[in-house]
Order: structure tokens, then sequence, then C-alpha cells
């Protein structure tokens, strides 16, 4: 399946902004976070399809996964 | 701090604080040692000064009755990582109930400040009355204690918060201080003074990389009564690291407490700059007052566009690890650093940047600078400046003050500089006292007479129930955009429970990038009481008095006169919801109607019996 993949900030670096992936049905978001050695404390925000997510949800085919850092006020 | 007993929630008379009592009208000195009421007591910071204000019945932030409280947290000097913050607490020129009483305000900041003060032996510091000259107090540890002495301070009369560093940083050796500016010297036309804290790499340097105790206006009350510094002399005094701390102190760093914040180098998202990113997803950064376009702007400011140009040097507090410190220096030919500039983080950078419709970096920088150096608040500073040019916008044929518009750098400028030397009150007084003036309040944008930090309100409902500043005081900023909650439960619960614990940070002496998540009721804190202080304090404990101080601060709102109307929003938000934001419309008047009953359902039975004289 296709999963269009945006990624925010930090993570951009060394990486992309925004790439159409293939993975296998039934892939998690956490299996792409991994795959893409997001280090798992700086990940604050999954959106699928513009709306809140988690790691452990599943991706469908024509998704749109976007991944953003941690935001701290201060 | 002197503790008799290993169990200060249990007995906290046990535990006595070193407090030191200046009347700057007479002169007299008092030191005393003195116990403790509670566990908020022990702790310290807001959750021992706002049980002194709240004996004080105080109708004007302006009289010689107000308190100035300067105090320290029990971990404030420690060894544990962040513990360097000073409280500066006192009725607010600024903030204020539409009856016209001050509410009561507290506003920290790091340094070394605090470390010296406790470290010369002192626990907290009570400035009564009003000097009839400019003065400034020293603080020494001496064979005797701790000794305090009122000095002349003409010299210092006209100077920055930084320059006057300069000049006792001159007299005094192995000391720290802290400062006001201009701004607080003219508090009759500014009411947002903050204080300046020095730090270690500032007087090295020389360069004016201070921290400051911003919001609220106690730099402001600091002027009113003619006390325009304070320093601290005294060695240095952190005790061996311990096993115990070391490996709290590794987990701050390392661990998911402050990792993110640490520079992008390191593996960190890069200090709180990094929200631009993150907020912009969303559309979500403020931008001209507060409206978001839903356009590329803000990503001009983006750290990535930024250091394109100029130089950013990762720096951290004394002794801190975390690094979260964005410093922008100019970019000489060579691609060295040239001069330092501005401390980029992102309540100013915005709100002194793209909320007023600056793009320009340097512009931002600029505008920062003159606002630290002045000492001022920038967040209040950022939006009352965001708030006249959107009524200059909105008002062509007949703008206030110079006329500035949106990103008109030179007039903002202008603004900024008359600002800071107490020439504009329409501009010192705050965006509540300016659009009160022009009638158009719905677009003022801050709650309760204090100016909001960089996110947007349609975000943060929970902004009402703020004591002492939007996200400083409820943790709630981040729940619709970080943690995707946009329904009533989990927002009553974020503001009466979870989300309020944040304000422990303001009592214990700690910097809340310690662990913002998870606040101070976490087994590190426990952990750090027992090895630096052999105190045995649980975490219920301490989420108990957390809870008790924050109660207080909202009863203590009350009794100034705050009526539950006033716990809400600015109206624009409803009246002219801004769909460029890409989020949860949870600020309808009907979700606001239901969140006020819910959670003063939840608050109201729990203010009973706080406050000395209910």
């Amino acid at each position: 399946m296709n999963v269009t993949v945006k990624l925010v900030g930090i993570f951009q670096i060394g990486r992309f902004k925004e790439a159409v992936c293939e993975y296998p049905t039934g892939t998690s978001v956490q299996k792409v976070v991994d795959e893409l050695l997001i280090p798992d404390p700086l990940l604050g925000i999954v959106l699928i399809n513009d709306v809140h997510a988690g790691v452990e949800d599943l991706l469908h085919d024509g998704d749109t996964l976007c991944l953003l850092p941690f935001i701290d006020g201060g | 701090m002197k503790s008799r007993t290993s169990d200060p929630a249990a007995e906290p008379s046990s535990v006595l604080y070193t407090r030191c009592t200046v009347n700057l009208k007479s002169g007299t000195i008092h030191r005393e040692d003195v116990p403790c009421r509670n566990l908020e007591d022990v702790l310290g910071g807001f959750g021992r000064s706002f049980q002194i204000l709240a004996e004080r019945n105080i109708s004007q932030a302006y009289c010689e009755e107000n308190p100035l409280i300067v105090n320290t947290g029990l971990l404030t000097g420690s060894s544990a990582m962040t513990g360097l913050r000073t409280y500066f607490s006192g009725y607010s020129p600024i903030k204020a109930s539409k009856k016209g009483l001050p509410g009561a305000m507290w506003s920290t900041g790091s340094g070394n400040f605090g470390a010296k003060l406790k470290w010369a032996g002192l626990d907290e510091l009570i400035f009564e009355g009003r000097s009839a000259t400019p003065v400034y107090a020293v603080i020494r540890e001496t064979p005797d204690g701790a000794q305090v002495e009122l000095k002349p301070a003409d010299h210092l009369l006209g100077l920055s918060t930084h320059n006057k560093m300069m000049v006792l940083q001159k007299e005094y050796a192995n000391a720290h201080f802290a400062t006001i500016g201009q701004a607080g010297e003219q508090w009759e036309n500014v009411y947002f003074g903050a204080v300046g804290l020095s730090t270690d790499n500032q007087l090295k340097s020389g360069e004016d990389k201070m921290r400051f105790a911003g919001r609220g206006g106690m730099g402001s009350l600091m002027g009113y009564k003619n006390l325009l510094a304070l320093v601290a002399q005294s060695p240095d005094k952190i005790k061996p690291l311990s096993p115990e701390i070391r490996d709290v102190n590794i987990n701050v760093v390392k661990g998911g407490g402050a990792a993110r914040l640490q520079p992008i180098s390191r593996g960190g998202g890069g200090g709180t700059w990094a929200a631009y990113d993150v907020l912009q997803a969303f559309h979500a950064v403020p931008v001209n007052n507060f409206r978001p376009q839903g356009n590329d702007l803000p990503e001009q400011l983006f750290r990535e566009r930024v250091e394109k140009q100029f130089i950013i040097k990762s720096e951290a507090c004394y002794r801190c690890g975390i690094t979260c410190h964005n410093n922008i220096h100019e970019k000489k030919e060579d691609g060295s650093a040239g001069a330092f500039l501005a401390k980029f983080d992102y309540e100013p950078l915005n709100l002194l940047g793209t909320n007023i419709g600056i793009h320009d970096a340097g512009q931002a920088a600029r505008l920062i600078h003159l606002s630290d150096n002045y000492g001022m608040d920038s967040i209040s500073l950022g939006v009352t400046v965001s708030y006249l040019l959107s009524y200059n916008e909105r008002h062509p044929e007949k703008p206030l003050l110079n006329g500035a518009t949106f990103g008109d750098f030179a007039k903002i400028e202008e603004l900024v500089i008359q600002a800071g030397e107490g020439k504009l009150p329409e501009i010192g007084r705050g965006s509540k006292r300016l659009s009160e003036s022009t009638g158009e309040t719905s677009y003022a944008y801050h709650v309760k007479g204090l100016e909001l930090p960089a996110y947007q309100p349609e975000t943060n409902p929970g902004y009402a129930w703020a004591i002492a500043g939007g996200h400083m005081s409820m943790a709630t900023y981040g729940m619709l955009t970080r943690e995707g909650k946009s329904d009533m439960e989990s927002w009553v619960e974020g503001i009466t429970q979870t989300k309020l614990q944040i304000v422990g940070f303001d009592m214990i002496g700690l910097c809340k990038f310690f662990d913002i998540t998870k606040g101070i009721c976490t087994q590190m804190v426990v952990d750090c009481l027992k090895s630096e202080l052999n105190l045995d304090v649980t975490t219920e404990a301490l989420a108990a008095a957390v809870r008790r101080a924050f109660l207080r601060g909202l009863a203590l709102e009350l009794r100034q006169g705050y009526e539950k109307e006033e716990y809400t929003l600015p109206a624009e938000v409803w009246e002219r919801p801004n769909t460029n934001i890409k989020l949860p419309n949870i600020t309808s008047p009907e979700f606001i109607a239901e969140l006020q009953q819910r959670v003063w359902e939840i608050f109201e039975p729990q203010l009973a019996r706080l406050l000395p004289d209910s």
C-alpha cells in the first residue's frame, strides 16, 4: 500500500519533507517511526489524514501520515 | 531552611525558613526563622508567598502595604539540575479584575541570583513600604547569618537591566544580581516591568544574556518601591553530587523529561523555538494579533531560515545540561559568530515577530533585545503592541499613537523604545486598559488582565483558569494541538486535575523543563528531596500541596473581585471564528459555557477555608 508521509521540523533533517512510501498491509505508525529512526522522546504528534492518532494505529492505502515533534512552551 | 523533622508533610512547623523583612520606608531590617504552616510553605515559591499575600487586603498595587516578596524554592541552589529559580510575588500592577482590584501574582526566572540568595543564608526577603530615594539591597553572608543592607542607587538610575548588572559587578565580586530596567523605573506608565536575573555566562562575557521574571509587572512593583536592584553575595555552596542526584540529573538530560529541548546537534528538538514548525502545521502560529491567515508567513522565522543568516549558539543555564537556549549572533563574513543579538524563545520571537507582522529575524531580535534591556515582559509588550496594530488596521482614518501598522518595523521599534522609557502609557499599561479606552475589547488578547502567550486561544480554553499567566500556570496549551483532545471530559479533567500541577515548579525551585509533562510529583523529585535535604515526601503529598496552592491562588482571585464571567477568552475567538486554524473548534460559546459550569462545579466547593478570612 502507498502512504504519503509528511515530516515536520527537525524530523526533516537527513530525511525528507514529504514522500510517498510503500508499506505492507497492516503496517503501524510505530513501524514507520522505527524505520525512519525517529527517537521516541521527540515524537509529539501523529496525524493520520489530519486527525490525531497513536503510534499503535494501523495505516491504510492512500493515507497521509504526518509526524510532528513535541512542543513544550516556556 | 532548618529542619527538625524528616516528614515535613506531617510536621511542617518543624521546618523553619529564614526570612528577612526590609522596611524600605523606615530602613529597619528584621531577620527571623519562621516555622512553616504547611507543605506549601516548606516547598516555597508562590506556595508560601501567596499565603502571605492572602493575609493582606490590597486595593491597589502601588501602595505601601503591598509587599514585594522575593523567595526561593526548596531545591533552589541544590545540586538538582535546573535548581536556580527565584520567585517574585506581590499584588500585580497589570493583572486586575474588572472591579479594579489587583490580582496576586508571581513571576519566576533562572539565572544565579536565587542560588546566591539561598547560599547567603536567606530563603525569603520581604520588602515593605517604599523608599523615598532610589536604593538597592545587598544580601551578604556573614558569620552571624545573612545580612541585608540598603544602599543609595542614584548611579543606577536610567540604566538598562544589563547595564545595572555590569555596574554592580565591578563593585561586588562573587555575586549575582536582580535588576529592573528603565521600564520598571517608570512604573507609573509601565505596568509590565520585568526583573532581570544575571547569569554566569552574562557576567563572564559581558553580553546581555540575562534571564527574566517577566510576567505580572513585578519589576514595576520593584520600581514603585524605588528598589532598583538586589545583590546576593556568597561563595557557591553546591553540595557534592550524590549518586541519587546524579541519576536524576542524567534522567533529566537524557530521559523523557527534557531530552526534546536539547540542541538539535545532540539529537534534541532544539528548544521552544521548535514550536513554530509544529504549530504552523495546524496554521496555529499567531499572526497579526492572533489571526493566523492559513499561509506560510510564519515559516520566515523557522530556524532553518534564520540559521542561513545568523549564527545560533545552543547554551545553557549554570550547571544545566538541558541547553535549551538559542542565542542568536551576527554571522561574520568568514562564517564565525559576531555580536550577540538576542535569545530566541518561542514566546518573545512570535509575539515580537510574526504576531506583529515582523518576519525578519534581525528585526525581531532587535525588538527582543530592546524589551529585555528596558526590562519589559515581552509577552505583555508584544500583545499590547499587536492590539494597537490591529486597531490601526481597523481604523486607518484615525489610527492611534504613531499610526504603526503590522510589519512597519521603524514605527514598531519607536513604540517599543517609547514604552520602555515610560513615554507611552497607552502601551505600558497593557492591552486590557488600552482596549477599554478604545471601547474595542474583543480583540485584546488577554485573560484577566494578563496578555496571552503565543498559543492561539482557540487551542486553549484552559487559559481562563491560569492564575499567573497563560501557559505558565495552566498547562493545557498542548491539549488540543499535541494530544488531540477536543471532548468536554478531557478538558474538565485537564483544567481541574492534571494540568494545574505545572505550578509545582513555581514552588520548589526547579525549572519546568526538569520534567514539563509530569510536573514535580515524581520519584525524581522525591529522590532529590531525600538526598539533598533528608526529607521524606511522597508524590501524593506533593500533589496535594500543589493543588492546595493552586486553589488558594484561585480563591485569591475571587477575593480580589474577579467574577466568573471573567474566566473566559477574548470574544473575537467566537465572534469571528478563524477557519484557517486546522483543528477542531473547542471555543464555541456553547462549549465555553458548559466548560465554565463544569469546572466551577469542581473547583468552587474546594475553595473554602483556603484564605484567612474565608
